[in-house]
């Protein structure tokens, strides 16, 4: 029962980390932590043997989301200079 | 649903509500939608449709995919 | 009839993300279609609230579709 408060606060906590940096880059480790977390609080929600492949599927795409925001980050300023 | 749990969801969902209409970047406004789709999972999963769950968080990244292509016309 | 968190969590992503849609900051397409994500989610979480499991499926995979149709009507737009 601890865990998953653990994982719920930490998933606050990132958000607000996420909210309040100024810099863009800087933002998308905090990103990964709310995913992080929230896949382990969708892990430990439900005694369901299913709900692991929901974490995966939530861990899956969350972090092809991140990496799609970061390479076009990257790319288009690599392409202004 | 936990209490601890169903508050900390909730205040995912406004943290990224507020910070998705604030943000002015489309990156920035992007990172800010992904903080709330992060508050939606648990509220699926506690209701017991765990299929749902998983095909939305396997199409949902689609959505922000199709988005950058437009990001990266418009910075260009 | 009980009134979940869902469903008011849901009616404040649905009626604040149609304002913001309607009246964008910086005026331009792809902050009306960003801002156009949030009432989305928040129709999801109202739909969660009336356990209609098959509009969820179907909803979802539209939300997709009709975002990828956006974004070519944009790019046509913005190259002409």
């Amino acid at each position: 029962m601890i865990a998953i408060y653990v994982c719920a606060i930490i998933a606050v906590y990132a958000g607000l980390r996420v909210v309040v940096e100024k810099n863009t880059m800087r933002k998308l480790p905090f990103l990964n932590v709310v995913s992080f977390a929230i896949s382990g609080t969708i892990a430990l929600l439900l005694p369901h043997p299913l709900t692991i492949l929901a974490a995966v599927a939530y861990f899956v795409g969350s972090t092809l989301e991140s990496n799609a925001i970061a390479s076009t980050w990257a790319g288009g300023i690599r392409r202004d200079d | 649903m936990i209490d601890v749990v169903m508050i900390a969801s909730v205040a995912l969902l406004i943290i990224g509500m507020v910070a998705t209409i604030v943000n002015r970047d489309p990156f920035d406004k992007l990172i800010s939608l992904s903080v709330l789709i992060a508050g939606v999972f648990p509220f699926i999963i506690d209701r017991g449709y765990l299929d749902v769950a998983t095909a939305t968080a396997l199409i949902a990244p689609l959505s922000t995919i199709f988005t950058l292509m437009v990001c990266r016309r418009e910075r260009a | 009839m009980i009134v979940t968190p869902e469903f008011v969590a849901g009616m404040i992503l649905l009626i604040g993300g149609t304002v913001v849609t309607a009246f964008p900051r910086p005026k331009n397409y792809v902050t009306q279609l960003i801002n156009l994500e949030i009432p989305g989610w928040g129709l999801l979480l109202v739909m969660l609230h009336y356990n209609e499991s098959l509009a969820l499926f179907t909803f979802a995979a539209v939300s997709v579709l009709s975002t990828y149709i956006f974004v070519r009507i944009i790019q046509k737009k913005e190259g002409a």
